[in-house]
């Protein structure tokens, strides 16, 4: 198996005021896996992600990204080194057709003449020719969130970071949506890290999860020891022996 | 599909544009007068239509485009005055200063992210610093026109004794305008630029350097106006604090969102409508009813806004197809 490591984050901190959003949080994650991470709102999921990704700068810690430490660098530079996310609240391009949205994410690794190939690949892979001359912002959250993983596959990251791509969706766009992803991994080795709250998502599609609580990195392994972990149903469901009292978090 | 059907009627209407706009001086050419108003008009198509670049495309509203007119009239008119420099080549380091000062200010903004309405209103703030500026700037400035050397038909001082040559010069302008604005709208800047006008954070994560992409767009808008700037001052034949005009500046930001943002053609079209009635009125009816100009500038004003909110350009566009009925509109998460 490969088990070559493709992002490593040590200490990684992040403070809003006197809340810790991020505390200390240390994990990798090896190319070409599915990674979920999950945990209750307010975790610091997403502030984990726009800390990744350059968006906003942590306290402490570092984040390793190829071998490159990638801790200041700018979001658009890490894209290039092959890093690439969606939002949660979807982010569309809403006065840009899905072809030219596509083509922006394109643009990154290709000059003037290929990139309309790489524009046909992303709109084939993810089957989006029929609305390919959609104007983004009259498409429903399905499709949008499509266009948001396809353009951000099309700029060719290494490691694409989805931020609640299933949110939203009814149970039948998530299978079709999880297929998609499935292949995408499988196809271009992309390696795939996944917020989600989706439980049935998360638990059918990744081989690793992390779990975040309040900031804190609470427990990592695979869905199975995932969903028996004592900290983990604490942390979702609140303690058992005070039930009555306790909050859910 | 319709992009291309689109990109093949923008030509077509330009083309059309462009061969009446030659003729124009053979209609006017005895009357000196309305060749300087149909020059007028021009100007603002070709401010407009710079400023599309950074206004339509790149999605901000900068208010700033006089600064850089009369950086431009400025520098051009100083060098003739001062070394006898000829206005030909004046005019280029007239759009260098423009450029350079449109850095200046360019740099720390994007630097800390100024952008929407604080970038209005910083750039609406410059053109009125630097009115004071040249108005207490007496080397250079000064209360006081500062005339041009006069020289009747002396091309060496781009005087000609005729307003024609000034409304082929400007129409020029407004030519390579155009040209700059449609080749940045299918480039790999122009897709960065319209990407990073809706959403940055969203572009940036797709790798568009969204800082140096808005530097950039700024220095082509700014080297156009400040080009244009110098020629301005050879028509009126003098330099004057009073050409950094933040009202006017206003306007060209009203015609280029008029005309419709991000559209080539659109903010030209805004001009030739608005500003071609305002001065027709103003040239035809200002003595018995004056300010009538002002009622239907705003009428169209109006108009544009209700029924065209995205600009007077998409009367020429094909529609995008849109989605069928079932799909689900984009509704709240959470």
């Amino acid at each position: 198996m490969l088990s070559e490591q493709i992002l490593k984050t040590s200490k990684l901190t992040k403070r809003f005021g006197n809340l810790i959003a991020v505390n200390q949080v240390d994990l990798e994650i090896k190319k070409g896996e599915i990674i979920g991470l999950i945990g209750p709102n307010g975790a610091g999921k997403t502030t984990f992600f726009n800390l990744i990704t350059g968006l906003e700068a942590p306290d402490e810690g570092q984040v390793i990204f190829k071998g490159t430490n990638i801790t200041t660098m700018p979001p658009h530079a890490i894209c290039k080194l092959g890093m690439s996310r969606t939002f949660q609240v979807a982010k569309s391009f809403t006065e840009m057709s899905v072809e030219e949205a596509i083509r922006v994410g394109a643009y990154n690794r290709r000059g003037e003449e290929e990139v309309q190939n790489k524009v046909d690949w992303a709109l084939d892979f993810f089957k989006l020719e029929d609305i390919r001359d959609y104007k983004c912002g009259d498409l429903g959250l399905s499709s949008l969130r499509k266009v948001e993983v396809a353009r951000a596959a099309a700029t060719e990251p290494e490691l694409l970071l989805l931020d609640e791509v299933g949110a939203g969706l009814t149970a039948a766009e998530l299978l079709k949506l999880m297929s998609e992803l499935k292949r995408l991994n499988q196809k271009t080795k992309i390696t795939l890290c996944i917020v989600e709250h989706v439980m049935q998502m998360v638990m059918g599609l990744c081989e690793r999860i992390f779990v975040l609580d309040a900031g804190v990195l609470i427990a990592k392994g695979i869905p199975s020891e995932i969903s028996n972990n004592q900290r983990v149903i604490e942390a979702y469901l609140g303690r058992r022996s005070y039930s009555e009292s306790s909050s859910t978090g | 599909m319709n992009h291309k059907k689109n990109q093949n009627l923008e030509n077509l209407l330009l083309l059309f544009f462009l061969v009446i706009a030659l003729f124009v001086p053979l209609i006017f050419g005895s009357n000196q007068y309305n060749i300087l108003l149909v020059t007028t008009v021009l100007i603002y198509g070709v401010m407009a239509t710079s400023w599309n670049i950074i206004g339509g495309l790149a999605g901000q509203v900068d208010l700033a485009s006089f600064a850089y007119l009369g950086l431009g009239a400025f520098t051009s008119g100083t060098l003739l005055i001062r070394f006898n420099l000829t206005p030909w080549i004046g005019m280029i380091f007239g759009g260098l200063v423009a450029v350079g000062f449109a850095l200046l200010i360019g740099i720390p903004l994007f630097r800390f992210r100024i952008k929407e309405v604080w970038y209005a209103l910083t750039t609406c703030a410059l053109v009125e610093i630097l009115k004071v500026v040249f108005n207490m700037w007496e080397e250079i400035g000064g209360p006081v026109e500062r005339y041009l050397p006069y020289f009747s038909g002396s091309p060496y001082h781009m005087r000609f004794g005729s307003y024609v040559p000034y409304y082929y010069l400007i129409l020029g302008m407004l030519v390579i305008a155009l040209l700059v604005n449609s080749r940045i709208a299918r480039s790999k800047l122009g897709f960065y630029l319209k990407a990073l006008g809706e959403d940055e954070s969203a572009a940036e994560v797709l790798g568009v350097n969204t800082r140096a992409c808005k530097l950039r767009a700024l220095v082509y808008y700014s080297f156009l106006i400040g080009v244009t700037g110098a020629i301005y001052a050879n028509i009126y034949g003098f330099i004057h604090p009073s050409f950094f005009n933040g009202q006017e500046s206003i306007k060209i930001a009203i015609l280029g969102i008029v005309g419709g943002r991000g559209i080539t053609y659109g903010p030209l079209l805004a001009a030739l409508l608005l500003v071609g009635t305002q001065e027709l009125l103003r040239a035809s009816l200002g003595a018995e009813v004056s300010g009538l100009y002002l009622v239907v500038y705003s009428v169209i004003l109006i108009l544009v806004v209700l029924f065209k909110p995205k600009g007077i350009a998409t009367f020429f566009q094909f529609k995008n197809k849109k989605p069928a009925k079932q799909e689900v509109k984009k509704k709240n998460v959470i």
